[in-house]
């Protein structure tokens, strides 16, 4: 039994478990009526999820030996388009569900193209990540601008708002969606065939290749995944913030290679965890929001924020070296 | 592992007990007001700031002065959302873009808070009073005539703007463009308003660029306060001091160095530490049962003006900057 609770707790896992309930309780003390209020636990769980999906969405990038900065505005692209559609099709024929079913169908299907688009820099023509989804992040920005003017898609229908604002049996539905999403990664990385080739490609994507698995094409469908992913998350912001614009969810870029690599993503590839993301990014959540109603500087709040990145880091190169030398 | 886990243990209490010294929860009987920029860190919001704390100070109720460090609207949900569990009593607010916060500003209505915005309107329908720095056409079209006046009523110019979602920044540009078609027929647009995400750096890029591909530009409009400042710095730099005009909206201490040497002629602008002052003044008025009405002296800032629907609130006119006068202000 006690070895069994020492397994656990020296997984990565186990730390930022530790990590969150420690920061859980620091917060509750901290602001003791606010932070554990009804209304604040509510307001988490709407903000979580699609920070929670961006993630996600970036971990898997970042375990194929990449990286995503393409990420935000691939969500935004695609809420755009869709939105547009939505709001428009809303106007001509006043039909809501209709209007709200063809805008959430766009706005997956632009999110896989432009996926598809990054994918097919990076593994067909051959493009380093970095560069290519660099690249491609200027030109959705860009297209993104062409389309919108600079102001903001509005004018969706009521119950599109749903999606991000309201809740079935008191759980928030962005939250069911999180946790579709959660169950979907965790089966496609933990059970599947596919998840193995992605490890694989991201420790050496040469032995992979050796080993017979198709890594142009594997690499291509994470793409894809990762590109869906984003669109999901873009459709959640679309419905909570009433609109769609270009800069929507900015600041989650850095922060979800922060969340992934947090949560015990090997930047150089091959190593990742569904539930270590998750816990990462339940961490810079509950910091964010705690220091928030606390009434910290914002400075400071990511000043704390890289400090516990450095120390989860540094801890969990401790552990390995440790292991190492047993 | 069980020595890491308790270094980790002790390092999280200490961080704690650093932050619960240096900071107090708000006592909950004291009134507490909201003030939120698009983004704290820029020169602009850094003096509206000063001036929203020091109304706090003299009004002797707490001004909690948050916003974002990149101008992100989700992130100011995000911000707003936790500020509504924490419990405030007015929330005054700078939009990032206005349609994107209405469904939390409805909820802090809710709530039961009073909802201002300030320097950037929001969505009119939750807004109780809002707080407007300048008439934006007067402002637009102010900025038009400074460029007149230093360039001459023809020839080629650019408008090196903030950033094209902006709004307040597009007002202003559109009523200055319509200004110039009906007033000063000779000037001529050389390309779209240019964006510089709000960073002198960008802007002084992009006015290299512009100096390159039109040898014949005569004058800039900088919009935005990082903007005349990369501009002035490229055309400096260009040694063009004398063949380009850059006029636009800055604050004067920055635009210091440039105005000296002429490769700025002129800034204009209204007091950001007076609309930080203003707007806590009147929330905590409103929180008393004032209204603003028209004409109203405010103290330390000065007479306001009020529109016909008893909500908008208008500064001042704006202050130009030049070489002569700008030693004179504090931001």
């Amino acid at each position: 039994m006690q070895s069994k609770l020492k397994k656990v707790f020296s997984s990565k896992e186990g730390v930022l478990f530790v990590i969150f309930v420690l920061i859980f309780i620091l917060m509750s003390i901290l602001s003791p009526h606010k932070f554990l209020s009804n209304y604040n636990i509510q307001s988490l769980a709407y903000q979580l999820p699609e920070f929670g999906i961006l993630s996600l969405s970036m971990m898997l990038i970042i375990m194929t030996g990449g990286i995503n900065l393409s990420l935000t505005f691939t969500a935004t692209l695609s809420m755009i388009v869709g939105g547009l559609a939505m709001s428009s099709s809303f106007e001509s024929t006043g039909m809501a569900f209709l209007s709200v079913l063809i805008g959430v169908v766009i706005m997956l299907l632009v999110s896989a193209v432009l996926g598809m688009f990054n994918g097919l820099v990076v593994s067909y023509i051959g493009v380093t990540p970095m560069l290519a989804t660099l690249g491609a992040s200027t030109l959705f920005e860009g297209i993104s601008l062409n389309i919108t003017k600079g102001g903001a898609i509005s004018g969706f229908p009521f119950m599109f708002l749903n999606i991000g604002n309201s809740a079935i049996l008191g759980i928030p539905v962005p939250m069911i969606i999180f946790i579709v999403v959660l169950v979907y990664m965790w089966i496609l990385l933990e059970k599947s065939r596919m998840g193995a080739a992605i490890v694989m490609i991201g420790c050496n994507p040469k032995v992979a290749e050796y080993s017979g698995i198709r890594v142009k094409k594997i690499l291509f469908q994470t793409y894809i995944i990762s590109g869906i992913l984003a669109g999901i998350a873009g459709i959640i912001m679309a419905s909570r913030y009433n609109s769609a614009k270009e800069s929507y969810g900015s600041s989650y870029l850095l922060q979800s290679v922060a969340a992934s690599v947090l949560g015990g993503t090997n930047i150089s590839g091959g190593e990742g965890k569904v539930l270590g993301t998750l816990l990462a990014a339940m961490i810079l959540q509950i910091i964010s929001s705690g220091l928030n109603i606390f009434g910290l500087n914002r400075y400071l709040t990511n000043v704390l924020m890289g400090f516990i990145l450095i120390l989860v880091l540094a801890i969990n190169f401790i552990t390995d070296y440790l292991k190492k030398n047993k | 592992m069980k020595k890491v886990l308790v270094l980790l243990v002790v390092l999280v209490a200490m961080t704690g007990l650093v932050f619960a010294a240096g900071a107090q929860e708000a006592e909950d009987d004291k009134i507490t007001i909201v003030v939120m920029p698009k983004l704290v860190g820029i020169p602009y919001f850094n003096a509206s700031e000063e001036g929203a704390l020091q109304a706090g100070e003299d009004l002797g109720v707490e001004v909690i002065y948050t916003g974002p460090t990149t101008a992100d609207a989700a992130e100011q949900v995000k911000m707003l959302e936790d500020l509504i569990s924490k419990g405030v009593d007015v929330i005054a607010v700078a939009p990032n873009d206005a349609v994107a916060l209405t469904p939390v500003l409805m909820k802090a209505k809710n709530a039961g808070i009073v909802i201002f915005d300030w320097d950037t309107p929001a969505d009119p329908s939750v807004v109780d009073i809002s707080v407007h720095q300048i008439d934006d056409q007067k402002f637009g079209e102010h900025m038009w005539d400074l460029l007149v006046e230093e360039m001459g009523p023809t020839g080629e110019y650019a408008i090196v703007t903030g950033g094209l979602s902006a709004a307040n920044l597009n007002t202003w540009i559109d009523y200055g463009l319509d200004y110039a078609k009906m007033n000063y027929p000779g000037l001529k647009l050389v390309t779209d308003r240019v964006p510089t995400d709000e960073k002198q750096q960008v802007a002084y890029q992009k006015t290299l660029d512009l100096i390159k591909a039109y040898p014949n530009l005569k004058g800039i409009v900088g919009v935005s306060t990082p903007a005349p400042l990369g501009a002035a710095q490229a055309v400096q730099e260009k040694g063009k001091n004398d063949s380009i005009a850059v006029v636009g909206s800055s604050l004067p201490t920055d635009s210091g160095p440039y105005l000296e040497d002429g490769s700025l002629r002129v800034g204009t602008l209204w007091d950001p530490a007076k609309l930080g002052y203003l707007t806590v003044v009147l929330a905590y008025n409103y929180l008393n049962g004032t209204k603003p009405y028209d004409g109203q002296e405010i103290e330390n800032v000065g007479t306001i003006t009020v529109w016909d629907d008893n909500r908008t609130v208008i500064m001042g006119p704006p202050a130009d900057f030049t070489k002569e006068n700008y030693a004179s202000y504090s931001f």
